[in-house]
């Protein structure tokens, strides 16, 4: 905090010279171009060169930018980590007590969008949800392939799930040994279902940083990339099932 | 969340749970699922004459899942099947007083419905053109 306020505020020349070192500083893209407070251009980084005052972050905001990483699924989470910690000394509200109303409204917000995004990038499997929001696309539209074996098998588990908690309600213990072995194997399956579909969403993080590191955007290149986007969103809804189903399962067999 | 009187009714005493054979030619079967939430949904109709005869489904999911999918088989009972294709989410939305998070347990609903006149539609076109059409009718 007290670097920022020491920060020096760079004289403004006659008219409209901002020289380009003043805009490249800010990182992070700012809501408006002009302080809420003293109506001046914003020229340094997060708040006014004029007023010092906090200014609010854009809405638009992504959160790979809002670290300065790449839009890759692969990421440096010690770089991660390092800007979260920088950025939220920045922002946060405890800084701000005393300060106006707008400025504690402005370093709250702030502090919440920069949590959400560090929370959001530092879960592969909410990263690339995330990705899969950003980059949508053309892929959104496309219908996703429903897992039909996944659902009949889903169902028959059901079926053993109900059978084993009437056994059990019922006190019919050799009935409630026999569906709860069918359920633990099913548990089985599925832990393995699940390792599978994370092993190869690791491989598509892979393929997908790859095709992220090339700018050329021919035809090709587009493609490979939708297709990607879309293998991963099948992946990721068939592990929601997954998952939920494990869920339950563990509910059940504790 | 409350949930209410008509889905905990629905809940408590599902109408029609279970399964029709798969492989009759007269049954249609829509099994769908939601990927945000991990429900799923199987829902059955047989088909007699152009007219729904029965209908059974199985739900893996919450409440309003459970309880949409079975009003969905009491409101295709004696239905066409032109006539099934008209129910909408929003009239179970609105039977079951659903609220907005739940919303779309009834669109999986109709999803499911659809899925199942669809497949029976196959099927019946499947035995029209190979002449057995006149058989699936007698039966």
């Amino acid at each position: 905090m007290a670097s920022v306020v020491a920060m020096p505020v760079v004289s403004r020349g006659a008219g409209t010279g901002r020289a380009p070192m003043e805009i490249s500083r800010r990182e992070l893209p700012l809501a408006r171009s002009m302080c809420w407070h003293c109506q001046s251009d914003i020229g340094g980084e997060y708040f006014c060169n004029q007023c010092v005052k906090v200014q609010p972050l854009s809405k638009d905001l992504d959160y790979f930018s809002c670290f300065g990483l790449p839009r890759k699924l692969t990421i440096d989470t010690a770089r991660l980590e390092t800007k979260f910690y920088e950025l939220s000394r920045v922002f946060h509200p405890d800084f701000f007590e005393g300060k106006s109303e707008m400025e504690r409204a402005v370093s709250l917000a702030n502090s919440a969008t920069l949590n959400q995004a560090y929370r959001t990038l530092k879960d592969p499997i909410l990263r690339v949800e995330y990705l899969l929001r950003l980059e949508a696309g053309a892929a959104k539209d496309i219908p996703g392939k429903a897992p039909a074996d996944l659902f009949e098998a889903i169902l028959e588990m059901q079926e053993h799930l109900e059978e084993f908690q009437a056994a059990k309600s019922q006190g019919d213990a050799s009935s409630a040994a026999r569906a709860g072995d069918l359920l633990r194997k099913a548990r089985k399956t599925l832990e393995a279902k699940r390792a599978a579909l994370e092993n190869r969403l690791a491989e598509l993080f892979q393929i997908w940083d790859k095709l992220a590191e090339k700018h050329a955007l021919d035809e090709t290149q587009t493609a490979a990339k939708e297709g990607t986007l879309k293998e991963m969103r099948d992946l990721l809804s068939e592990r929601t099932y997954v998952m939920n189903m494990l869920q339950n399962l563990k509910e059940a067999l504790v | 969340m409350a949930y209410s009187e008509k889905v905990i009714d629905h809940y408590n005493n599902p109408r029609n749970m279970g399964s029709l054979p798969k492989d009759d030619k007269t049954v249609g079967t829509g099994i769908v699922g939601a990927p945000e939430c991990g429900d799923v949904m199987k829902l059955q109709i047989k088909v007699e004459n152009d007219r729904i005869v029965d209908a059974k489904f199985k739900t893996f999911g919450c409440g309003s899942a459970i309880a949409s999918s079975s009003l969905a088989t009491e409101w295709l009972k004696g239905r066409t099947v032109d006539e099934a294709y008209t129910i909408k989410n929003t009239d179970i939305v609105q039977e079951l007083n659903l609220p907005p998070v739940k919303i779309h347990c009834s669109v999986l609903a109709e999803d499911a419905i659809k899925a199942a006149l669809q497949d029976y539609k196959k099927k019946a076109s499947a035995g029209e053109a190979l002449g057995e059409k006149a058989t699936v009718q007698a039966k």
